[in-house]
């Protein structure tokens, strides 16, 4: 069977000795509109601030209880942001308690060296070092994560799932 | 199947910054449910939502719903909260909409096809009261509000995030068992917050519905309603009072406790006491309906939402006086 690509796929490379993030750490956007979460799949440094505004006509409730991140951000109406910091790695599940059917994640990482993939499941990671690198890789419905190690004069990363 | 992402390491890219247009998404959700009441239900809703422009947005929904009676003069509210069953495919709401933000200011334009903007009835919660049975909504010549209430026209937004004014001009165009008579109506409502305080104050002046004693006259209905939240705890209180047809005068309040703790996972629980109060214009003579509700809406998978409620209801006799709905919903969203 031909392969399909997967979008939405996180991919990140463990680099203990990468520079610090800057200051003020970063900030991205995790968008309210038409009653869904856009991007559906958000990944971002440790200590990036997400920015949550609501820029629906209705009210949003957006929560993570499930694991990663905890939050419960309380209901607020179109106009208004809140924001949260993700200052530990892992995956946080992000839910909307007013309209069930809204849901994103949130893949905080320990390094400046990830990606998410797009349509075609190909993406592009940024001033990546030349090395050898344990990778991760991740997307949702994942049971689990896929780890390996990839080299950069090996050529481009390629990851199957099973 | 084998599912492959390729990486490329070149040196482009910073911060992945997001915020981008939404193209067009299709919604379809399929709910059954079953109620002690001797009534069972069915519906289906199709949506479609997304941007014409990043500014210009529209939003379309059209359901199909039917309910099955013990016996056709059987009295029940059950699965009333949000459907129309009329067992036919009915548009629900068609409009456009544009939102301006001048500054810090806010300001929205829609047209079409929409809920009656009052209280907290309306879209900006609709999902979240559908715990089966809405509260001071009956399908009776006594009351003066409806889930589905509809207007045909133009609504605005004017205000800024923390306190909005919002103003419907529109025609009743409303869809089920209780419909408006013909005219103009007008829905003024007033909403701020501070912290966790939500509160507002909504206003209706409209056609009497058809089921009201007065057919030809008008009703006008006023609302309070105040919310606050914290900590996955949220408590809601909201009074209405008008007169839905003629002399007759409604009062109705009610209180209730929404609470998703983090320990309840894909739990949420609702509590909720309620009455309505009402003369007759005939008789002249007092009376009521109190109804006490506990219930759970549970999210059994990504798609599965499964809603229980257990309730106890007095005041009038036609209405069986203990109830348990269920109910369950599977929706699936296309991008």
């Amino acid at each position: 069977m031909r392969d399909a690509p997967a979008r939405d796929t996180v991919v990140w490379l463990d680099a203990p000795n990468a520079p610090a993030a800057g200051h003020p750490p970063a900030r991205v956007v995790l968008d309210q509109r038409n009653l869904t979460f856009i991007p559906h799949v958000l990944v971002v440094r440790v200590g990036t601030t997400v920015d949550f505004p609501n820029n629906d006509r209705v009210f949003h409730n957006v929560f993570s209880f499930r694991d990663g991140k905890r939050f419960d951000l309380g209901m607020y109406p179109v106009g208004a942001l809140r924001h949260v910091v993700f200052d530990q790695p892992g995956l946080s599940r992000i839910f909307c308690n007013i309209h069930p059917h809204m849901a994103a994640y949130v893949m905080a990482v320990d390094s400046p060296y990830f990606a998410r993939a797009d349509e075609s499941g190909a993406f592009t990671i940024a001033a990546v070092p030349a090395g050898t690198y344990t990778y991760h890789a991740w997307r949702p419905g994942a049971t689990a994560e896929l780890t390996g190690t990839w080299t950069s004069t090996a050529g481009p990363l390629q990851v199957t799932w099973p | 199947m084998r599912i492959a992402v390729v990486v490329l390491c070149v040196l482009c890219v910073p911060t992945p910054r997001v915020v981008r247009a939404q193209s067009i998404t299709a919604e379809a959700a399929v709910t059954g449910g079953l109620s002690t009441d001797e009534v069972s239900a069915a519906a289906v809703q199709l949506r479609a939502f997304g941007d014409v422009t990043h500014e210009i947005r529209f939003f379309g929904e059209a359901a199909w719903a039917g309910r099955s009676l013990s016996e056709d003069d059987h009295e029940s509210d059950s699965f009333n909260a949000a459907y129309p069953y009329t067992n036919r495919v009915q548009i629900v709401e068609a409009y456009g909409e544009r939102i301006f933000r001048p500054h810090a200011g806010l300001i929205g334009v829609r047209a079409g096809r929409f809920r009656t903007p009052f209280g907290i009835y309306n879209a900006s919660d609709h999902a979240y009261s559908g715990f089966l049975r809405a509260p001071l909504v009956r399908y009776e010549e006594y009351s003066p509000l409806s889930n589905t209430f509809l207007e045909h026209g133009a609504d605005l937004v004017v205000g800024i995030p923390s306190l909005t004014v919002e103003a419907a001009l529109a025609a009743p165009a409303d869809i089920g068992e209780v419909a408006r008579g013909s005219g103009v109506d007008a829905v003024i409502r007033v909403q701020g917050y501070v912290g966790p305080f939500i509160a507002g104050v909504s206003h209706m002046r409209t056609p009497n519905s058809q089921l009201a004693l007065d057919a030809s006259g008008r009703t006008t209905v006023t609302g309070i309603d105040l919310r606050w939240m914290h900590g996955g705890v949220q408590l809601r209180g909201e009074w209405v009072t008008g007169q839905p047809s003629g002399a007759a005068t409604t009062t109705g309040w009610y209180g209730d406790a929404l609470i998703h703790r983090a320990f309840m996972g894909p739990v949420t629980a609702v509590v909720r006491i309620e009455r309505l109060d009402w003369t007759d214009a005939h008789s002249a003579e007092e009376e009521y309906l109190s109804r006490q509700t506990v219930g759970a809406r549970i999210r059994l998978t990504n798609t599965v939402v499964l809603q229980v409620n257990a309730l106890h209801e007095t005041g009038d006799d036609e209405y069986l006086p203990r109830a348990l709905d269920v109910a369950v919903t599977w929706t699936v969203r296309k991008p």
